[in-house]
């Protein structure tokens, strides 16, 4: 043994198979230096309240994508997508030129949540979301012309919070406003 | 925070298939923080932890359907997010000292214990120079105390095979701290 590995009894004993007083009498100072060793482990809790709401605002934002993609895509796959809809009739969106866009915010505590944005003139009371489930995760589903829109979500009434999950720009007067570019 | 419904996992898993995709928001709120502790130390930050957290519950959600036993979501959820903590610690080796240096030290301002400070910061650097299958062993028995049958059950492997990555790992520790003490 090297001197620098613990003596096998030791390891034992930080396995918990044994306690220090079954440790022979010459091994008791190794054995405390080594409980004194796991013992500094840090075992403090880690706490990751906004893990909730960016894993459903990822999912989200990617199955807004996704419905998007085909219009992104539509010159390069319009003989496809005729072909597809030949085979497959389906309902046509009332209006083309809009996408449908759906916002979530997580908040757990909130009493109410609204939209305020460019595309309802900042009304904060013109675009409310609806509480979902019971995890606090609040939406809004809103059919928007495509162009660079930017909003702020409501909270309470009171307080104005830039989306988490999307980027944001100064608004000139100090604070931040979420961009949302379709 | 505990879960707001008492629902078992199995049922959210098989709502969540069935289109309900709302309710994956109570999965991660039950095991976010349980989990991220596990990834705060084998990646050595909170920051890499939260991030590896939300990567992991988005891949199960992608994969859910492959999810064979929605009972034991949370077991199979783990391996995953094991398999990201291991990618990450393979990507970024070079600054995790630091970085892990820099969450105990911000640790440390909140307590004020100089010594036992010093040595956790230690020891936390010292697992960093683990193997990482060394640190998982040390890190699931010490940190959050599973026993070594429950750690061989969740990664499908034997006591004995744990005992000798954890031995090493001791020995390892040992060496680390002596030659930095």
């Amino acid at each position: 043994m090297s001197g620098r590995e613990f003596h096998p009894l030791v390891k034992q004993l930080l396995d918990g198979d044994i306690t220090l007083a079954e440790l022979p009498a010459e091994l008791r100072a190794e054995g405390e230096e080594a409980l004194a060793l796991v013992g500094a482990v840090d075992r403090a809790p880690v706490s990751v309240p906004r893990v909730t709401w960016r894993v459903m605002a990822q999912l989200e934002r990617r199955r807004q994508t996704r419905r998007m993609l085909p219009w992104l895509l539509a010159p390069a796959l319009a003989l496809a997508a005729a072909l597809v809809l030949f085979l497959r009739p389906a309902a046509p969106p009332t209006n083309p030129s809009l996408v449908t866009v759906r916002f979530v915010l997580s908040a757990p505590d909130a009493r109410a949540v609204s939209l305020a944005g460019t595309f309802n003139q900042w009304d904060s009371h013109a675009t409310p979301l609806v509480r979902t489930g019971v995890s606090g995760v609040w939406t809004a589903t809103v059919s928007l012309p495509p162009g660079q829109h930017q909003y702020v979500f409501v909270v309470d009434g009171v307080r104005w919070v830039p989306d988490p999950a999307a980027p944001a720009v100064d608004d000139g007067f100090g604070r931040r406003n979420s961009v949302l570019t379709l | 925070m505990p879960p707001e419904t008492g629902a078992a996992d199995g049922e959210i898993v098989r709502a969540v298939l069935a289109g309900d995709r709302e309710r994956y928001a109570e999965l991660v709120e039950r095991y976010r923080d349980r989990y991220a502790r596990y990834a705060a130390r084998m990646l050595g930050s909170a920051d890499a932890a939260e991030d590896a957290v939300q990567d992991a519950f988005v891949r199960a959600f992608d994969q859910l359907a492959q999810c064979k036993e929605p009972d034991k979501f949370v077991g199979w959820f783990f391996l995953i997010l094991r398999n990201r903590c291991f990618a990450e610690r393979r990507r970024s080796k070079s600054s995790a000292s630091l970085e892990a240096a820099e969450g105990v030290a911000a640790a440390d301002r909140t307590d004020g214990h100089t010594e036992s400070n010093e040595r956790r910061r230690a020891l936390q650097l010292a697992l960093l120079e683990l193997t990482p299958d060394q640190r998982e062993v040390f890190v699931l028995k010490h940190v959050e105390g599973l026993s070594y049958v429950e750690i061989a059950e969740r990664l499908s492997t034997s006591v004995p095979s744990l005992k000798m990555r954890m031995h090493r790992a001791y020995d390892r520790l040992r060496e680390q701290l002596r030659e930095h003490a």
